[in-house]
């Protein structure tokens, strides 16, 4: 587990980088450091995010921590509503990175039942973002 | 290869520019929106200066004969790849055979008007003065010296390589770095040698009026509509060299901004000059929209010039780190 000595001296490294948030997991917990106009945010994830984190089977997961975006930032629609169907391989929505922008990618065919993280939701490694429903035609 | 289907007129091969050719008369021409081009070179691997096509009259359609990981940034036409929607600022790959279609530019939350497809490695055309750029008024560099036909093929750069990173974007700078006043676009300028030869009310009028591009815009310069400008002295001027981004004021009192491929020298007065940190807004301002000239200074325009490198630094830094490619050396 991390001392605070380490915290220290991730947040000093931290603050000389453009990486948005560090997210470190343990046994212990997490703890994520996030960055402000003016220095660094250290916030211990609540119990609630554990469990969150937990749902499995059907949920689209981070693969890499960023800004969860439910539609391009060009667009005024979303990729992949709620109650819509997609296919294996449809974009359903995007992490943001800075200015990167990666591609969430629906697993296999099904139905959008809900988003796990609110659109511009700062989310981990893992964090759930989409709860993705068999289509009719599989019941 | 890259075969052009689409009739359309206007659409040419640039690159940044032409720069220190002024001496011989010879203009800078590159993008209209060179940050969207330099931008979709970072995507696809290439350095910011690679060759580009750039487009703005659609539909616009061309095939791929051979395999090439490309993006297209600039505008949203609503890109499609043998049908398939593609994302804007996207890196994609085409086989050889897929037709690239773009549409209309899109009224989404950035109105704008050119786009631009960048393939990694390049378009591969003659370096002529030292750029790549089309020169239209001298018909040389670029393709053939000429905008794109139907049926022109265009050859890649060898050193293209289809294998590479693909599927991911970044943010258009337009939204990173939005610029306006009271919801219409903001130019910065600088006040130009004959501002002072202005009204006191036309100076106020230049500053605090919502300016309508007309439709006599394009490459070469976008005329404005609003409140007529008069100038104090009716003295003539000899003629003098000019830039992208000196704004004219003819006898007609509407301004005149020169654009990349204006000729280098011209006689109107001069009120300002748009500051190079904000040319690429105006590039993509459409026909018909309204924009806001704000007054400026020669530090803030330089500070601002760092700010659109440091939006560059910061999108090469991102793709670097997360999307490493096997040729980036």
């Amino acid at each position: 587990m991390a001392t605070i000595a380490d915290i220290e001296k991730l947040t000093a490294w931290l603050s000389a980088t453009d990486i948005a948030m560090l997210e470190l997991r343990g046994a212990g917990g997490t703890i994520r450091l996030t960055r402000r106009d003016k220095g660094i945010d250290v916030h211990r994830a609540q119990s609630s995010d554990e469990a969150v984190a937990e749902v499995s089977g059907e949920t689209i997961k981070a693969k890499t921590p960023g800004v969860f975006l439910h539609g391009h930032p060009l667009h005024q629609e979303p990729l992949a509503g709620c109650g819509n169907e997609v296919k294996a391989g449809d974009l359903v929505g995007l992490l943001r990175i800075g200015s990167l922008l990666l591609p969430v990618r629906a697993p296999r065919d099904g139905v959008i039942e809900g988003y796990w993280a609110e659109d511009g939701a700062a989310v981990g490694y893992g964090a759930p973002l989409i709860e993705l429903a068999a289509s009719e035609s599989e019941r | 290869m890259i075969e052009v289907l689409s009739s359309s007129a206007l659409a040419t091969v640039q690159d940044l520019g032409r720069f220190g050719a002024f001496k011989w008369g010879v203009g800078s021409s590159g993008a209209m929106d060179p940050l969207a081009l330099a931008a979709g070179n970072l995507l696809v691997g290439n350095p910011v200066g690679a060759v580009a096509i750039e487009m703005q009259v659609f539909p616009f359609e061309v095939r791929f004969e051979q395999p090439c990981r490309f993006a297209i940034t600039g505008a949203d036409c609503a890109a499609r790849l043998d049908g398939r929607p593609l994302l804007p600022w996207w890196v994609t790959r085409a086989e050889t055979g897929q037709v690239l279609k773009l549409g209309l530019p899109q009224q989404g939350r950035w109105r704008a008007c050119r786009a631009y497809l960048c393939v990694a490695g390049g378009i591969d055309v003659p370096l002529v003065l030292g750029s790549r750029s089309t020169q239209l008024r001298g018909a040389f560099g670029g393709y053939e010296g000429r905008a794109l036909r139907q049926g022109d093929r265009l050859p890649l750069q060898p050193r293209n390589s289809a294998d590479g990173p693909v599927d991911y974007g970044i943010v258009a700078p337009a939204l990173s770095m939005p610029r306006e006043v009271d919801g219409t676009i903001a130019i910065r300028a600088l006040p130009a040698a004959e501002y002072e030869e202005f009204t006191a009310p036309s100076r106020a009028a230049f500053w605090q009026s919502n300016w309508r591009i007309t439709p006599q815009a394009d490459r070469y310069g976008y005329r404005f509509a609003g409140p007529t400008l008069t100038r104090a002295t009716s003295a003539d001027l000899r003629s003098h060299g000019i830039m992208p981004g000196v704004i004219q004021v003819p006898h007609g009192g509407q301004p005149i901004v020169q654009m990349r491929d204006a000729q280098p020298s011209g006689g109107y007065p001069k009120i300002a000059t748009v500051i190079d940190a904000d040319l690429w807004r105006l590039g993509q301002a459409p026909i018909g929209s309204h924009i806001r000239f704000v007054e400026t200074t020669w530090e803030e325009a330089v500070a601002a010039r760092s700010v659109v490198d440091e939006w560059l630094r910061e999108v090469a830094r991102s793709l670097r780190s997360n999307c490493p490619s096997p040729e980036a050396s």
